[in-house]
């Protein structure tokens, strides 16, 4: 049994060789795979022009504009945060790109300083 | 289990071990990641509201009073004129963005917005310039002003951007509302990094000193009306 014992490593090793070849057969949405890391793709790194839409003193949606053509088709995720509200919307942009109107779920008071945190997924 | 018995199953597992780390490495070699795009952005928008925020200031230096100031005035003017020149100095303080802006982030966008009240009946292009000394919107007069007092100073050349204003056509802003074409990305790339102070902008006729009066109006933040509020918006991103 002392070989056994010896050996037992060795047969960890391979099932930890036949656990990471099942890993791998996942489908991977991630750009990270255990220790190693890679750059997500982007559409753009384009200066995106963002106007605040108001209807009296709130904020209800959310223009983005100078979208290239390459960030058409993506969904466009915003949510806008004036320090004390949280409102979110999103919309696909258009074939060509262009600009992009997110409406927002609600809307919160214009502040002096608003954070509007934009992301694209996809094409 | 004999002495041989033992020895075929070290074999066997050795060899086990061996295939299982040839599996493992090609199918991690073989792993095709095909991520989606995945492209985010933040902005930080400064509006000028309350009325009463010191974090947002602006004023008008006017030559044809020249020792007066206008900070609590409800509208800005750059006026070109025969001894009667009008400037507006504007000056967004950073710091109020929440999140802060990282001295690391990458500024990819950064917009000044003013309301236009009054469109000059001819195309005037007014110039932008990053200010480079303190000043202070109740104190600040066309006498005192970073500038100083002679016109068309500092030279165009020097300027952050400009942009066009007036009613005829092929001005880009033809009509009353916020201007469009005010790129500011240099300068607020500069003072998020901090290798500028920021001391705001000064807004002049790109050609002062006209024998007729042209000016263009914009509604200052003592107006308090939300929907023409100086703004400054600026997108970044963190990650290159």
């Amino acid at each position: 049994m002392a070989i056994v014992r010896r050996l037992a490593p060795s047969l960890g090793l391979t099932l930890g060789g036949l656990v990471l070849g099942a890993a791998a057969s996942l489908a991977l949405s991630s750009g990270t795979l255990g220790a190693a890391t890679t750059s997500t793709p982007r559409c753009t790194t384009a200066g995106l022009s963002v106007i605040q839409n108001l209807s009296g003193s709130t904020v209800i949606s959310v223009t983005v504009g100078n979208i290239p053509a390459a960030c058409g088709g993506a969904v466009l995720q915003a949510a806008l945060n004036n320090g004390t509200t949280n409102a979110t919307g999103s919309v696909t942009v258009a074939a060509g790109g262009g600009s992009a109107t997110v409406v927002l779920g609600t809307a919160p008071a214009r502040q002096l300083a608003d954070e509007v945190d934009l992301v694209f997924v996809g094409p | 289990m004999s002495r041989a018995a033992r020895l075929r199953w070290a074999t066997v597992a050795i060899f086990a071990a061996a295939i299982g780390a040839s599996l493992s490495h090609a199918s991690t070699a073989s792993i095709s990641l095909a991520s989606q795009n995945f492209t985010p952005y933040r902005t930080c928008t400064l509006a000028a509201t309350p009325a009463t925020t010191t974090s947002i200031v602006d004023t008008t230096v006017k030559q044809a009073s020249a020792t007066s100031n206008f900070g609590a005035a409800t509208t800005n003017s750059v006026s070109s004129g025969a001894s009667a020149n009008q400037r507006i100095y504007v000056r967004f303080d950073l710091a109020a963005c929440s999140p802060a802006i990282p001295s690391t982030a990458t500024v990819r966008l950064a917009t000044l917005r003013l309301y236009m009240t009054a469109v000059p009946a001819a195309c005037r292009t007014l110039d932008l310039f990053r200010v480079t000394a303190t000043w202070t919107e109740s104190a600040i007069t066309w006498n005192t002003q970073p500038f100083g007092t002679t016109i068309n100073n500092p030279a165009s050349g020097s300027r952050s951007d400009s942009l066009t204003v007036g009613t005829p056509a092929g001005c880009v802003n033809l009509v009353a509302g916020y201007v469009v074409g005010a790129d500011v990305t240099t300068d607020v790339a500069a003072f998020v990094a901090g290798s500028a102070s920021n001391f705001g902008w000064m807004i002049r006729d790109d050609t002062e000193g006209s024998a007729t009066v042209r000016t263009a109006t914009f509604s200052a933040k003592e107006l308090a009306s939300i929907g023409q509020l100086p703004e400054l918006v600026v997108t970044y991103v963190t990650v290159p």
